[in-house]
């Protein structure tokens, strides 16, 4: 009888070849665009100046990474993007509970979150210079702040509208009031609720970026900046490539946390 | 019949529609079941069968009417009452076999304790060897059968089940209706069983109530009669079959004034 019915069981790793051959095709994207690049540096078709050629600015990761420089720029931006994105997890995640739970929450913050949602953290960058200086403090709020509101209608959405049959299962089975938030309303938003992160990590690493080169200093926006005025542009292009492998790293890394939490829902079987 | 296992009392239920026009699934609608009966609910679909037991396992608010058990009357869920949904609502971030431990740790047993009778009752649906599987890596019959094992293993004095074998193949559906049968008979329980299928209520029940269209009364109430043995010497007895007979009549007949209804 299991015998037969294990026929039903979709393989759990199933997706192992076809995950190969889209790493597969997208790293022939990139080589090709990078060839792409190369060649019409070398063949005279841009100036060098407004696009070097990638080889000089592969070197010049190179020198970077040797002397030391690019690892502090990168963590120092590493560590303003996670920062907020924690603090804003930290903060976003309970208010979006409590908005679902509590009818006064709702009414109080639903009006705001929609106002601040779609509108461009950036514009406050001048009013949190003069509110909190230029350094550290400054540069992580205003992360905090555009990481915040996609982490709070993300767990709005996915606390309010959980499917009431399992709910209706945890009572019948003697689960008392207050427990229901903790074993079955977050485990059945947080799906969406890593959704809601998923969106926000990229934001927090844009803004990150950004800040430092509104408001200067170290940290790979700054940098980027002092060489744009130095007239380096290589530098400025490698910039360009270190924080898109650092954004790919980060949120490569999120989407295996998300794998790793979600292993129970059918999206870990296609 | 001096001990009652639950009563319904002139209980109506409306679900408020969209357009602000309302739904009226039971009208004044009474039944008393017995103490450990084994009591099956028929009636075409749409009648209300659902939601009655909604309202005895406390899940809707009783609107009008009362319903008692042993405990009192109903005012929300309670692990004396369990209940197998007509769509499973197993967790689905668990395993069956956490599944299934659920409300055994909530009945203070310990983990081991819980895990070993979990593993008991999911042998006993037949599915050993899906311990670790979550409900998604599972097929409909399978599930249901998850869910079934999770509201047997907590033995609740009442067992309320939604059509609980309706995805599963005959053959496997047989097995099921006799190992219910024999869990019942070995731990004696009120059960209200849903179903569409005569033969199975027949089969399972000590007495069947039929219900009208919508909106739900109970129109009939039939005792079976058939003893306590139920076995492939029942199915093939006279009695067996002339009452599949009289209550599929009965069943019809409401099933047709329903489709009138709607037209
Ligand atoms: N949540 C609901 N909202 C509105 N109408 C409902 C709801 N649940 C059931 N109904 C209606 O109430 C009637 C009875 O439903 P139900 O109890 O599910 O019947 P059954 O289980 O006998 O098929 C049906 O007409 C159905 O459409
Ligand atoms: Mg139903």
């Amino acid at each position: 009888m299991s015998a037969l019915e294990a026929g039903h069981v979709r393989p759990a790793a199933r997706s192992g070849p076809r995950f190969g051959t889209g790493l597969l095709v997208q790293t022939g994207v990139l080589l090709a665009l990078f060839a792409l690049w190369e060649a019409s540096t070398r063949l005279g078709l841009a100036h060098p100046f407004l696009l070097p050629p990638l080889s000089d600015v592969l070197v010049r990761l190179y020198q970077d990474a040797i002397g030391g420089a690019v690892f502090v720029d990168l963590g120092l931006t590493l560590y303003r993007a996670l920062t907020g994105f924690l603090i804003a997890a930290a903060l976003g995640i309970p208010l979006g509970i409590l908005m679902a739970r509590t009818k006064f929450f709702g009414w109080f913050f639903e009006p705001l979150i929609s106002i601040g949602f779609p509108m461009p953290k950036v514009a406050f960058v001048p009013i949190f210079i003069l509110w909190f200086d230029i350094y550290d403090t400054s540069k992580i709020i205003m992360v905090v702040f555009s990481c915040f509101f996609p982490i709070v209608m993300a767990t709005h959405a996915g606390t309010k509208n959980v499917d009431k049959w399992p709910l209706w299962s945890a009572r019948a089975l003697g689960t008392k009031e207050s427990r229901l938030l903790w074993e079955v309303i977050l485990p059945l938003a947080s799906p969406q609720i890593l959704t809601g992160l998923q969106i926000a990590l990229p934001v927090g690493m844009i803004t990150t970026v950004v800040t430092e080169m509104l408001m200067g200093g170290r940290g790979v926006g700054g940098a980027m900046i002092q060489a744009g005025r130095f007239a380096d542009s290589v530098g400025v292009f490698a910039g360009i490539i270190e924080i898109a492998l650092l954004g790919m790293l980060v949120i490569r890394g999120l989407e295996l946390i998300r794998a790793r939490l979600l292993i129970w829902h059918p999206e870990a079987r296609h | 019949m001096s001990e009652f296992g639950i009563k319904v009392e002139g209980v109506s239920h409306s679900y408020a529609g969209r357009s602000g026009a309302s739904t009226v699934a039971l009208k004044e609608t009474n039944l008393e079941i017995a103490r450990n009966e084994f009591h099956a609910l028929l009636g075409p679909s749409g009648c209300g069968k659902s939601t009655l037991l909604y309202l005895i396992g406390g899940f809707i608010p009783v609107q009008k009417g009362a319903i008692r058990t042993p405990a009192g009357v109903v005012s929300a869920p309670g692990p004396d009452r369990g209940i197998v949904f007509q769509n499973f609502a197993l967790f689905p971030w668990k395993t069956v076999l956490e599944n299934v431990v659920y409300g055994l740790r909530k009945q203070g047993r310990s983990k081991p304790e819980a895990e070993e009778r979990a593993r008991h009752y999911i042998k006993m649906v037949q599915l050993a060897g899906f311990e670790n599987h979550f409900p998604s890596q599972l097929s409909g019959g399978m599930q249901q059968r998850a869910a079934i094992a999770r509201t047997l293993a907590v033995d609740p004095d009442i067992l309320l089940m939604d059509e609980p074998f309706g995805a599963l193949d005959a053959q496997t559906r047989r097995v099921m209706q006799e190992e219910l049968r024999s869990i019942w008979r070995n731990s004696p329980k009120t059960v209200v069983f849903v179903t569409h299928d005569v033969h199975e209520a027949v089969f399972l029940a000590d007495r069947i109530s039929i219900m009208s269209a919508r909106p739900g009364r109970i129109e009939h109430l039939v005792e079976t009669e058939l003893g306590m043995e139920r076995d492939d010497g029942v199915i093939a007895s006279k009695r067996y079959v002339e009452l599949c007979e009289r209550i599929w009549a009965l069943v019809r007949e409401q099933a047709i004034s329903a489709s009138r209804g709607e037209h």
